[in-house]
């Protein structure tokens, strides 16, 4: 999980569109504070492949599941990216989150849990409202 | 819209073909005499008339990365959204460090520079009109 000694990596399989690593949220997985300033999105056995050789085009993804919850909560410093070449502009704050993840690989008979939320952290994130593509313009 | 004209010879044996798949829609009708599942007009739903709009499956970001991927790694001014004409919430976060611990004892770190989230909530286009939805990029 460490670039240098990389032993598993998980994710979606990227979709026959090219959609990257993307998965529906079931309903009630995603939690919203009432200010927008938190969110919290819980899943449960998410259908991933295990796949530590990526971006290797011959990388072999093996079926694994992975259960977590991921915390955010924004920070207030006020943040907004926008690029009129590529159509998007981003408009929010900065934001710390936090993760706990479960993973489990039935075929090889591994799983990994983490230690708890609090104890984790992500050097960069930012949330808030984004519009791209046909929507910039209007 | 350019036309295709056909050669007598050839629409003759389209016509022997027609006679052939007459005979053979008119089998496949008898053996579904009776079923329950049978659409009243004895149409297969395969062959009822649809609409042809596209999936509504989001579209991916346009961009690619260095891999070649339609992915954008989390970070300033980068795209956060992974999914393209989008309108909505969305968070961004990645390089999570942490740790855990395997099904064997052993202490695992998690956590890479790419180790990223992504959640969008809102409108999106896809199938020539707007859909909603919730979705997470792992």
């Amino acid at each position: 999980m460490v670039p240098a000694n990389e032993i598993h990596d998980f994710h979606p399989p990227i979709a026959a569109s090219g959609l990257f690593w993307v998965v529906p949220v079931p309903e009630g997985a995603l939690t919203i504070s009432e200010d927008g300033n938190s969110l919290t999105l819980e899943m449960q056995n998410v259908r991933v492949i295990d796949q530590p050789r990526f971006p290797a085009l011959d990388s072999i993804g093996t079926p694994a599941r992975m259960t977590f919850k991921l915390a955010c909560k924004s920070t207030g410093e006020p943040v907004k990216y926008e690029d009129a070449s590529k159509h998007f502009r981003f408009t929010g704050t900065r934001a710390s989150c936090q993760l706990e993840a479960h993973v489990e690989v039935p075929s090889i008979g591994f799983s990994w849990k983490s230690d708890p939320l609090n104890a984790s952290k992500a050097a960069f994130a930012i949330i808030g409202e984004e519009v791209n593509g046909r929507y910039y313009d209007n | 819209m350019s036309k295709i004209k056909i050669p007598e010879e050839i629409n003759y044996k389209r016509r022997r073909l027609c006679g052939v798949a007459a005979v053979t829609v008119a089998a496949a009708r008898f053996d579904m005499f009776g079923s329950a599942d049978a659409p009243s007009n004895n149409v297969s739903p395969a062959q009822q008339p649809m609409t042809a709009n596209g999936g509504t499956d989001p579209y991916p970001i346009p961009w690619l990365d260095k891999f070649g991927s339609h992915n954008q790694a989390a970070g300033p001014n980068n795209e956060p959204s992974h999914i393209y004409h989008f309108k909505g919430r969305v968070l961004r976060c990645n390089a999570f460090t942490g740790m855990g611990t395997d099904n064997q004892g052993n202490r695992i770190a998690f956590g890479a520079p790419s180790t990223d989230y992504g959640v969008m909530q809102g409108e999106y286009w896809a199938a020539r009109a707007p859909q909603h939805g919730t979705f997470v990029h792992i």
